[in-house]
C-alpha cells in the first residue's frame, strides 16, 4: 500500500489555481466544516492530532493554540511564520508556491478557533515570487468568498495580508518576527509575555509555521486521530515534509510519515546514496543549526525524540548531507560565518561570541589555528549556549561544540598542517 | 509578605518587584548593564544571571519575576563561570583606555570587570572600531567603548519621548549612534551621559575637567524651575565640576533636564561681581548714563562703603522691593522681617521668570520635568503672603533688588536701584550698588516646589571673593551707623 501523503502529489504547477484546489483537493470544505463547530473543538482536534510545530521547535500546536485568552480586550492575531530562515530547509516554499489555499484555509480555521479576525503571512524577503503568487492567490479567495467579510455565508470574517521580511535570520524566531511585523528593529523579546499573551500590536497572538497551518485542513477534515496515526512514532503525528540537501544523489523535498525512516533509509534509499558513491562524512539533521552527526550515527529514526536523545535535534528538517571529502572545518566555518553574520547583536554572548568563534574557525581553516584554540572554541561555545536571549545562540554553538567534538582530528590536522588535509 | 531565599538569606518582598532591587534590599549585589531602575527591561547584556532551584537554565534577574518560596543563588559556580563569560565578552572589543575616559573611576564596566571579571585575555583577533559621529554640544561619542546596553536608546524612547537614539546595523557591527547621525535634539541630553555604564557617552561639559574620584559631592537641589529636581553638586578646591541628578521618586526620579544641569555655570563666572561694588561715578547719587561702559564702571569697594552708598540712595525715598523666586524660604522671611522694619512704607513684590506673575500661571513645559517658572521657590514666595510683580507701583523713587542668579531682572524704569545678590557685570550697570549675595550652591535654605514639597538645599561651596549670605548682609546694614562714613577707595 503506498503511504499517505498530505502535500507532495500537489507539488506541481497546476495545483496552484483555486478552482483546481476546490475540485480535486476538497479545497475549503475543511473550512466549511470548522466554521460549524464550536472553536474549542477545533483546538481539542488540533490537540488529538499530535501535531507538533513545524518549524524547528516542535511545540504542540493544539497546546499552543490552547493557551490564548478566551477573552481578550485587544484583537488577536494568526501570523504565519514564512521566513524559512533555518539554512538547508525549503519545504515551506513548496507549499507556498504550489499549494497556497491549504495555507490560507489552514489559517481561517485557525483564526476561528482563537476569535481571530487577523492574519500575516510573514514571508522571508528572498522568496519574491512566492509572494507574489501569495498576494494573486490571496485575490482569488477573496474574489470567490473564502476570505474577507462573511465567509461562505457564515457571518465570519478573515482577512489575510502578505508582509515580506528585508532579509534577516532572527526574523524567523516568533517574537523577532512580530516585532519586524511591527515595523521596528527585528529583535526578540525577552519572554515572558509569550505571543499567546502578548504578540502582534500586544495581541493575543499566534505564530505557527506554513507546514503546520497547511496540514490543519487535513486534520479538520479527517480528524485528530486519523492525523496522529499517520505517525509511526509516539507523541508526533501527521507527515513530515523533509528536504534533503548537500552530496547526495537526489536532493529534494520528501514526504514521510513522521518517524517512519532512518536517516540511512533517507540517504540510501529514497536520496540514492551519496554523490559519486564516496563515503558519507557528516549529516546536519535539522537545518544548519541542528549538532552535526558522524557517519556511524545515522541509523536513528528522524524525528524529534530519537534525535534528541542523541544531543541533536530535528528542526526544521533541512537535512544536510555532507561527503567525505569535504573539509568540516570549512562546513563549520561557513555555518559559524552565517550565525554571527545574523546574530541581532542585543545580547552580549550572541554579539561578541559568534564572531569571535568565526575569527578562530576561519583562521584554523587558513592555517593559523593553535593548538589552544579547540578548547577555547568549546569554552566560548559553552559560555553562549543556553545563556542568551532568543535561542540564536544555542543555535550557533550547538554546531561549533558538536563538529569540534566529533571532527577533532579535522580540526587538528588543519592545525597542526598548517591547511586542508584534503586539498 | 511573601518571601524567596537568596543566597541561603531569606528575603521579603512585595510582588513585581524587581529581583535585583530584591536582593539589593537584602545586601545582595547582582552586577548588571543594561538593567536601569527607570527604564523597561531587556535582559540583554546577560550579567545578572542567577541560578534558581528547579530552572535548569540560569535566568536573568531583572526579567524574572520573583515568587514566593523561590530559591535563588548569586554566587554559584554556575552563575560565577556565567559573570566571567560576559564580562571577557564584553571586553574583547573594548579598548581599556580607562587611563584616558572620562567615566573610569565611576563606571560599571570597570568596576564589575575588577569585581567579577578576569585580569588575563584570551582574545587575540583585532578588536572591532567605529568611527565616532558628533552628536551635539552635549555628548560626546566614543562608540569604541560602547557595551550595547540600549539604555540611552531606552531612555530615549520612554523618559524624553523622542526617538533619536538608534541601533544601526546587527550583530556583531551593531552601532548604537542617532538617526542618520543627526546631533541629539533632547533637552535632556545630559541623562545620556548619567546612565551610559561605561564611557561610551560622556559629557562635553565635564570632559577632561577632573577625575571623578577627587569630587566632592553635595545633595541639593536644582533651581532650574519649579520642580525643584533633586540634584548633586560635585565639586573639588571650591570650584563646581558638574551637577548631576540625585535619585527622587517623588519629584525626578533618575532624571535632570540640561538646563538645570548646566545651570551652575553662572555660580564660578569670570563676569560674576564677587565684591561690593559702586556703580557708574564715584558719586552715588548722580544718575546714572545709558552711555556708560558697563564693565569699567562697576567699581570694586569695600563693604562699609557699598553700604553706605546704597543707603544714601534708599534713604527717606518711597522704596520698591524686589524679591527674586530664586530665594529660599529662609531668605524670604529675613526680608519680610527687615524691609518694613527698615523702609517705611515700602512695598515688596516677588520676581523670577517674564510672564509668569503667580502660581496660576505655572505649568508643566514639557510634561516631563521642566516647568514654565523658571526660578525654584515661586510657589514658596506665594505661600509668604508675597505678590509678583506686575508693574512699578507709582510714586516709586527707588528699588532694592534681591536675588539669586536666576529670577530675571524685570523693567527697572531707569529708577535708581540697590542690586542684593548674584549679579553679573553686564547686569550690575542698571544698579547704583551691588551688595554681593550667594547663589544657590553656596547656601542652605528650603524652597516649596510646585507641588508644595519642600526641598533642602545644601551649601557645595563657598561663597566667592566678598560675597556674603543674606543673614550677614543685612546684620552688617542695620548695625552701620549712618554717620559712620568710609571714604570710597577707604579699605574694608
Amino acid at each position: 500500500m503506498e503511504t499517505e501523503t498530505i502535500f507532495i502529489q500537489h507539488f506541481n504547477e497546476e495545483s496552484r489555481p483555486l478552482a483546481y484546489y476546490l475540485a480535486k483537493m476538497d479545497g475549503y470544505k475543511a473550512a466549511k466544516k470548522a466554521l460549524a463547530m464550536q472553536p474549542d473543538d477545533i483546538t481539542a482536534e488540533m490537540k488529538k492530532s499530535n501535531m507538533r510545530g513545524r518549524g524547528g521547535a516542535g511545540f504542540p500546536t493544539g497546546m499552543k493554540w490552547g493557551f490564548i485568552p478566551k477573552t481578550s480586550t485587544k484583537p488577536k492575531y494568526v501570523v504565519c511564520n514564512a521566513d524559512e530562515s533555518e539554512p538547508g530547509t525549503f519545504k515551506d516554499r513548496d507549499i507556498m508556491r504550489y499549494t497556497p489555499h491549504m495555507l490560507f484555509e489552514g489559517m481561517l480555521i485557525a483564526g476561528y478557533a482563537i476569535g481571530s479576525n487577523i492574519g500575516y503571512i510573514y514571508i522571508r524577503g528572498e522568496y519574491t515570487r512566492e509572494a507574489k503568487l501569495l498576494d494573486a492567490a490571496i485575490d482569488e479567495a477573496y474574489e470567490k468568498g473564502y476570505l474577507g467579510k462573511n465567509i461562505m455565508g457564515t457571518g465570519f470574517n478573515f482577512d489575510i495580508t502578505v508582509h515580506r521580511g528585508a532579509g534577516a535570520y532572527i526574523c524567523g524566531e516568533e517574537t523577532g518576527l512580530l516585532n519586524s511585523l511591527e515595523g521596528k528593529r527585528g529583535e526578540p523579546r525577552v519572554k515572558p509575555p509569550f505571543p499567546a499573551i502578548a504578540g502582534a500590536f500586544g495581541g493575543p497572538t499566534i505564530v505557527n509555521n506554513v507546514e503546520t497551518l497547511a496540514a490543519v485542513p487535513y486534520i479538520i477534515t479527517n480528524g485528530g486521530d486519523a492525523f496522529s496515526k499517520m505517525g509511526k512514532i509516539e507523541k508526533s503525528g501527521g507527515t513530515r515534509l523533509f528536504c534533503v540537501s548537500g552530496h547526495v544523489k537526489k536532493p529534494g523535498v520528501y514526504e514521510l510519515p513522521a518517524g517512519s525512516v532512518t536517516l540511512r533509509q533517507l540517504i540510501y534509499e529514497h536520496c540514492h546514496g551519496i554523490l559519486g558513491d564516496k563515503k558519507l562524512k557528516a549529516v546536519i539533521p535539522g537545518g544548519s543549526s541542528a549538532p552535526v552527526l558522524t557517519a556511524d550515527e545515522i541509523d536513528v529514526v528522524v524525528d524529534i525524540e530519537p534525535l534528541m536523545k542523541i544531543g541533536t535535534m530535528l528542526g526544521s528538517a533541512g537535512i544536510m548531507v555532507v561527503s567525505e571529502d569535504y573539509c568540516v572545518v570549512k562546513l563549520l566555518g561557513r555555518i559559524t560565518k552565517f550565525y554571527a553574520h545574523e546574530s541581532c547583536g542585543q545580547c552580549t554572548p550572541c554579539r561578541e561570541g559568534c564572531k569571535w568563534m568565526e575569527d578562530i574557525i576561519e583562521r584554523i581553516e587558513h592555517g593559523h589555528g593553535r593548538e589552544q584554540d579547540l578548547n577555547l572554541l568549546l569554552d566560548i561555545a559553552d559560555n553562549i549556549n543556553g545563556k542568551t536571549l532568543c535561542a540564536l545562540g544555542d543555535a550557533a554553538a550547538g554546531p561549533v561544540m558538536s563538529f569540534v567534538k566529533k571532527f577533532r582530528a579535522d580540526f587538528e590536522a588543519h592545525i597542526r598542517g598548517g591547511k586542508c588535509p584534503n586539498a | 509578605m511573601p518571601k524567596c531565599v537568596i543566597d541561603g538569606k531569606e528575603v521579603e518582598f512585595t510582588p513585581g518587584q524587581n529581583m535585583i532591587e530584591v536582593a539589593a534590599k537584602a545586601g545582595i549585589e547582582i552586577p548588571y548593564f543594561c538593567y536601569h531602575p527607570g527604564l523597561s527591561v531587556v535582559a540583554q547584556c546577560r550579567m545578572c544571571t542567577v541560578e534558581i532551584e528547579k530552572m535548569p537554565k540560569l535566568q536573568t534577574a531583572c526579567s524574572t519575576a520573583v515568587a514566593e518560596g523561590m530559591v535563588i543563588k548569586t554566587k554559584s559556580e554556575k552563575v560565577i563561570k556565567n559573570q566571567k563569560s560576559v564580562m571577557e565578552f564584553l571586553l574583547i572589543n573594548h579598548p581599556l583606555d580607562c587611563p584616558i575616559c572620562d567615566k573610569s573611576g565611576e563606571c560599571d564596566l570597570q568596576d564589575f570587570s575588577f569585581k567579577y571579571g578576569d585580569s588575563n585575555s584570551r582574545y587575540t583577533e583585532e578588536r572591532r572600531t567605529y568611527m565616532d559621529l558628533d552628536m551635539g554640544p552635549v555628548i560626546k561619542k566614543s562608540m569604541n567603548r560602547c557595551i550595547h546596553c540600549t539604555r540611552c536608546i531606552r531612555f530615549g524612547e520612554e523618559i524624553a519621548h523622542i526617538h533619536e537614539m538608534v541601533a544601526t546595523r546587527r550583530g556583531n557591527n551593531t552601532e548604537i549612534t542617532t538617526i542618520d547621525g543627526r546631533p541629539l535634539e533632547t533637552d535632556y541630553a545630559g541623562n545620556y551621559a548619567d546612565i551610559c555604564p561605561t564611557g561610551s557617552l560622556t559629557l562635553k561639559d565635564f570632559r577632561f575637567k577632573k577625575r571623578v574620584w577627587y569630587l566632592k559631592k553635595t545633595p541639593t537641589i536644582c533651581e532650574g524651575c519649579s520642580k525643584g529636581c533633586s540634584m548633586e553638586v560635585h565639586q573639588d578646591n571650591n570650584v563646581i565640576a558638574r551637577c548631576l541628578p540625585r535619585v527622587n521618586m517623588e519629584v525626578n526620579r533618575h532624571w535632570l533636564c540640561d538646563e538645570g544641569r548646566f545651570n551652575y555655570h553662572y555660580v564660578g563666572d569670570k563676569k560674576r561681581v564677587k565684591e561690593p561694588a559702586i556703580v557708574g561715578h564715584s558719586n552715588p547719587t548722580a544718575s546714572s548714563s545709558p552711555s556708560i561702559n558697563p564693565v569699567a564702571n562697576v567699581n570694586k569697594t569695600d563693604w562699609g562703603s557699598a553700604i553706605d552708598a546704597a543707603k544714601t540712595v534708599l534713604a527717606g525715598k518711597k522704596v520698591t522691593v524686589l524679591i527674586g523666586s530664586d530665594l529660599t524660604q529662609e531668605e524670604a522671611k529675613l526680608l519680610q522681617d527687615f524691609v518694613p522694619a527698615t523702609f517705611s512704607g515700602a512695598s515688596m513684590f516677588h520676581f523670577g521668570t517674564p510672564g509668569i506673575k503667580s502660581v496660576a500661571d505655572d505649568a508643566s513645559a514639557d510634561n516631563i520635568l521642566k516647568r514654565k517658572s523658571k526660578t525654584s521657590n515661586l510657589n514658596g514666595m506665594e505661600k509668604l503672603g508675597l505678590k509678583g510683580f506686575d508693574s512699578m507701583p507709582a510714586g516709586t523713587e527707588a528699588v532694592l533688588v534681591v536675588r539669586g542668579g536666576r529670577a530675571v531682572l524685570p523693567d527697572l524704569k531707569g529708577l535708581p536701584a540697590i542690586g542684593l545678590g548674584v549679579f553679573n557685570e553686564s547686569a550690575a550697570v542698571r544698579f547704583k550698588a551691588i551688595l554681593p549675595g550667594t547663589a544657590f550652591a553656596e547656601k542652605d535654605g528650603t524652597i516649596l516646589n510646585h507641588d508644595n514639597r519642600e526641598q533642602k538645599l545644601k551649601r557645595a561651596v563657598l561663597p566667592p571673593g566678598q560675597s556674603k549670605a543674606l543673614t550677614e548682609i543685612l546684620m552688617m546694614w542695620k548695625n552701620r551707623k549712618a554717620d559712620n562714613k568710609s571714604g570710597a577707595t577707604g579699605a574694608a
